[in-house]
C-alpha cells in the first residue's frame, strides 16, 4: 500500500482536481435537485459531510474485518444509519428545511460519492486519511452545489441566501429555479470547468517542452 | 457438514450482524431523543397559523399571550355514503368560542394543494386562508400564496358558493382569478367551497350547543 | 421503365465518359446551399413580417429589431468564443432572429427578446456544434426558455396591452378567448390576421403565401406542412364532430393560433427534421397531432412550440425507421 495517497493529498484532491460533481460526475441527484437556492444547497452539503465523515471513519476502523464479498452490505448499512440520523436531526431542529429537502436527504443513502469514497479510500486506508478524504470530498461537493445554487438563485429570484442582491427591477428567470434550469446550469458549469482544464493544460504544455504529466485520472 | 456450514455463515456474517445491532440501537436512541421534538414541530406548524386565521394578523400576537386555547378536533362528515374526516381546530379566547380553523386539501394544477381555512364561530364568514403546501407553476399558479390574492377571501360570506371570475370580481361571492392560472384559482376556491358545504352545519350546531 | 430512361440518358451523354470520385455529401444540386435556403426563408417570411408590421405597428418593429440584432450579436460572440470565422453570411442567425421575433407577443418586454436570442443561438445551436449539428430548432429553444422563465410575460395576459393605440393588442388572443369564454372569432379575421397573438401567427393568409413559396422553391419540404395540416384536419374534425355546438370548426383550428406559421416556417427547419420524405411526413403528422392534443387538453392554448420540440427529439428515431430500402433489398 505504499503507493496510496497521503491524508493531505486526499484532502486536496477532493476539493478541485477530483471534484466529486464536476470531475467524477458523482452525486448528481442532489446537485440537480436541491440547488434551487443557497440555503438548501448548504444544508445538503452539511448532511453529506456528516454522513460521509461518519461512514468513512467507521469503514476505515473495520477495514481489516471486512469480507470482500460482503463489503457493499456493510457500506450500505453504515451509510443508511447515518443518513437516518441526519434526516431525523434536520426534522427536529430545522423543520422547514427538512420539508423543503423532502426525499433528498434519505436519498443520500444511494449517493454514489459516499459509497465510492468508502470503496476507494476508507476500506483501504487509515482512519486519519479516511477522515481527511471525507472532508476534502465534502468541501468539493459543497463548492460544486453552491456554484450551481448561486447561479440558479441569483438568476431565478434575484436573491442570494434569501437576501436581495439584484435590483428590484430584475425580472426573475423562473426557469432557473425549475428543473430545466438545474440541467442547463450544471451542463454549462461542467463546460466551463473543462474549458479551464484545457486552457491550463495547453498553457502548461507550451511552458514545458515535455508533455505535462496528467494529474489524477 | 451442516455444523461446519453454519459456522461458516456466522464467520462470514458476524460483522454485519454486530453492526446491524449497534446501528439499530443507535437509531432507537436517536428516535427516543428526537421523536417528541419532531412531533411538536409537526403540530406547531399548523397551530402557529390558527390565531392569525381566526383573529387576523394584527390581533393575533397580542391575543396569543392572553387566555387563548386551541383544541384539535376531528370532525366526521357523511357524504354520498362516504365518511370524510376533517381536522378542525376549535379556538377559544377567554373561555368563549372565537372561531374554527380547518385543514383541507384538493387537487391543484400540478399537485395537491393543502390549505387552512378560518371561520367565525357560527360558520357565517371566512376569517382567513393560509396555503400550507402547493407545487403550482412558479410565476403563475404559485401566486395563490400572495397576501393580496388570499386577502380577497377575508370576510366572504359562506352562504353562497364562491366563484372565481376573469377580470374584476363584482358580486360579493366572486373572487378575482389569477391571470394565467385559472385552474389554480379555481382549485383553491373549490377546496373552500367543499369544506364550507361539509362543515357548515356540524360546526354551527356545535357552536350553538355550547 | 426506369431502365429505359437510364439507357437513354447514358446514351445521350456518351461523349463524355468521365467518372467523378468525390467524398460525400453527393449533392445533386449544387445551388442548394445553406445561404440560398436561408435567403429563401427570409423571402418567404416577407408576407408574414409585412402583416405583422401592418397589424402590430411599432410592437412588431421593436420585437424584430431586438431579436434580429441580439441573434446576430450572439452568433458573432459564440463563433468568436469557439474560434470560428464569422458565420453571419449564411443568414441562419438572421432567420432565427426573425422567427423568434414573430413567435413572441408584441407587448413582451425588451429583455425577453434578448434573452431568448442568446439562449436560441447559444444553447440551441452553438453548444451542439453550430449550424447543422443542433438537434432542436434554435428559435423554439429560445422561446421555450423565456416561456417558462417569464411565464406571465408570455401567458395570455402577456399578449395584451391595454394602453396600446393598436386595436389588435388590446384584445385577448382568439384561442384564449375561446378557451375561457367559448366565444368564437370570425373566420375571416383569423384568415387575414386581424386578431391578437404572437406577431407572426395571426395571419393564415400570409403564412400560406410565404409557405407555398418555400415549398415551390424546395427550400422547405412540402411533406412536413402537409403532415401537420392533415393531422390538424383529422383531429380538428373529430373535435368538431364531438362538440358541434361550440362553433369552433376545423377551419378555426387550422387558421387559429400559430399552427400554419409553425407548419411552414418552424417545423421545416432542415437540421432538426427527418431526412427522408416519408420521415418528414411522419414528423409533420406528429407535430400536428401534438399541437391538437395540447390545444384540446392542456392549459396552454397554443402548443406549436412544444410540439415542434417534442418531435425534434424524435427525429433520430424517425430517421432510423424510415431508412430507404435500396432497390431489390429484402
Amino acid at each position: 500500500m505504499a503507493d496510496q495517497p497521503t491524508a493531505s493529498e486526499r484532502f486536496i484532491q477532493g476539493i478541485l482536481p477530483e471534484n466529486p460533481v464536476f470531475r467524477q460526475l458523482l452525486g448528481l441527484c442532489p446537485a440537480l435537485a436541491v440547488t434551487a437556492n443557497m440555503k438548501s444547497a448548504v444544508t445538503m452539503t452539511g448532511a453529506v459531510l456528516f454522513v460521509l465523515f461518519c461512514a468513512n471513519v467507521i469503514t476505515s476502523l473495520i477495514r481489516d474485518l471486512l469480507k470482500p464479498h460482503l463489503r457493499i452490505v456493510v457500506f450500505t448499512l453504515t451509510i443508511a444509519t447515518f443518513v437516518t440520523i441526519a434526516d431525523r436531526f434536520l426534522a427536529a431542529y430545522l423543520y422547514q428545511m427538512s420539508k423543503t429537502l423532502g426525499p433528498y436527504i434519505p436519498l443520500i443513502i444511494v449517493n454514489c460519492i459516499i459509497i465510492c469514497r468508502c470503496e476507494v479510500c476508507a476500506s483501504k486506508q487509515s482512519v486519519f486519511v479516511a477522515g481527511a478524504d471525507a472532508i476534502g470530498q465534502s468541501i468539493g461537493f459543497g463548492l460544486a452545489v453552491s456554484a450551481i445554487a448561486a447561479v440558479r438563485e441569483i438568476l431565478g429570484t434575484g436573491n442570494f441566501f434569501d437576501i436581495p442582491v439584484l435590483p428590484a427591477a430584475w425580472p426573475d428567470w423562473v426557469v432557473m429555479i425549475l428543473p430545466p434550469g438545474a440541467f442547463l446550469t450544471f451542463g454549462l458549469l461542467i463546460g466551463l470547468v473543462n474549458w479551464f482544464e484545457t486552457v491550463k493544460a495547453s498553457s502548461q504544455a507550451s511552458e514545458v517542452l515535455t508533455p505535462a504529466e496528467s494529474e489524477g485520472s | 457438514m451442516t455444523a461446519q456450514g453454519k459456522a461458516n455463515f456466522f464467520s462470514q456474517a458476524w460483522l454485519v450482524l454486530v453492526l446491524a445491532i449497534c446501528f439499530g440501537g443507535l437509531l432507537a436512541g436517536m428516535q427516543i431523543l428526537l421523536g417528541p421534538i419532531i412531533e411538536t414541530n409537526k403540530i406547531n406548524e399548523t397551530l402557529e397559523r390558527v390565531p392569525v386565521l381566526v383573529f387576523g394578523a394584527a390581533h393575533a400576537t397580542e391575543l396569543s399571550q392572553s387566555g387563548m386555547e386551541i383544541n384539535p378536533l376531528s370532525v366526521g362528515v357523511e357524504k354520498a355514503g362516504k365518511s370524510v374526516r376533517y381536522n378542525v381546530y376549535e379556538t377559544k379566547s377567554d373561555g368563549k368560542l372565537a372561531g374554527w380553523v380547518t385543514k383541507s386539501a384538493g387537487q391543484g394544477y400540478a399537485d395537491k394543494i393543502e390549505v387552512l381555512i378560518g371561520f367565525d364561530p357560527r360558520m357565517e364568514k371566512i376569517t382567513g386562508l393560509f396555503v400550507l403546501d402547493q407545487k403550482e407553476t412558479p410565476g403563475l399558479g404559485n401566486k395563490i400564496l400572495e397576501d393580496g390574492w388570499r386577502g380577497q377571501f377575508l370576510d366572504k360570506s359562506t352562504a353562497k358558493p364562491l366563484m372565481p371570475v376573469k377580470g374584476k370580481a363584482t358580486a360579493s361571492n366572486e373572487i378575482d382569478a389569477i391571470t394565467g392560472a385559472t385552474i389554480s384559482s379555481k382549485a383553491v376556491t373549490d377546496i373552500i367551497n367543499t369544506a364550507v358545504a361539509d362543515l357548515r352545519e356540524p360546526l354551527a350546531d356545535k357552536a350553538k350547543g355550547k | 421503365m426506369t431502365e429505359q430512361t437510364i439507357d437513354k440518358a447514358t446514351l445521350s451523354e456518351t461523349p463524355a465518359p468521365v467518372i467523378h470520385v468525390s467524398p460525400s455529401p453527393h449533392l445533386a444540386d449544387q445551388s442548394l446551399t445553406t445561404q440560398r435556403i436561408m435567403l429563401d426563408v427570409v423571402i418567404g417570411l416577407i408576407p408574414v413580417v409585412a402583416m405583422a408590421l401592418f397589424v402590430f405597428r411599432l410592437y412588431a418593429v421593436k420585437q424584430l429589431a431586438i431579436s434580429i440584432v441580439s441573434c446576430l450579436v450572439a452568433e458573432a460572440l459564440f463563433a468568436k468564443m469557439r474560434g470560428r470565422e464569422l458565420p453571419l453570411k449564411d443568414c441562419s442567425a438572421l432567420v432565427t432572429g426573425i422567427i423568434l421575433a414573430l413567435s413572441l407577443p408584441g407587448p413582451a418586454p425588451w429583455y425577453v427578446g434578448v434573452i431568448a436570442s442568446f439562449v436560441a443561438i447559444g444553447i440551441g445551436k452553438a453548444i451542439f456544434g453550430g449550424i447543422g449539428m443542433n438537434i432542436f430548432n434554435p428559435a423554439m429553444v429560445g422561446r421555450a426558455f423565456v416561456m417558462i422563465a417569464f411565464a406571465s410575460a408570455l401567458a395570455a395576459s402577456g399578449y395584451q396591452d391595454v394602453n396600446s393605440s393598436v386595436d389588435a393588442v388590446t384584445q385577448a388572443t382568439p384561442l384564449d378567448t375561446f378557451k375561457q369564454t367559448g366565444a368564437v372569432a370570425p373566420l375571416s379575421a383569423l384568415f387575414l390576421g386581424l386578431t391578437n397573438g404572437s406577431l407572426g401567427e395571426t395571419s393564415a393568409l400570409a403564412c400560406l403565401i410565404g409557405g407555398i413559396y418555400l415549398c415551390i422553391r424546395r427550400s422547405a419540404s412540402w411533406e412536413i406542412p402537409a403532415g401537420v395540416i392533415s393531422a390538424a384536419l383529422v383531429l380538428g374534425g373529430i373535435a368538431n364532430l364531438a362538440d358541434m355546438d361550440s362553433g369552433w370548426t376545423v377551419l378555426h383550428h387550422l387558421f387559429g393560433g400559430s399552427l400554419l406559421f409553425g407548419a411552414f416556417f418552424i417545423a421545416t427547419d432542415p437540421c432538426s427534421s427527418p431526412l427522408t420524405p416519408r420521415g418528414k411526413f411522419i414528423f409533420g403528422l406528429g407535430v400536428g397531432g401534438f399541437v391538437m392534443l395540447l390545444r384540446l387538453f392542456s392549459g396552454y392554448p397554443a402548443g406549436v412550440m412544444f410540439a415542434v420540440l417534442l418531435m425534434n427529439s424524435l427525429t433520430p428515431l424517425i430517421n432510423r425507421w424510415t431508412i430507404p430500402r435500396p432497390l431489390g433489398a429484402q
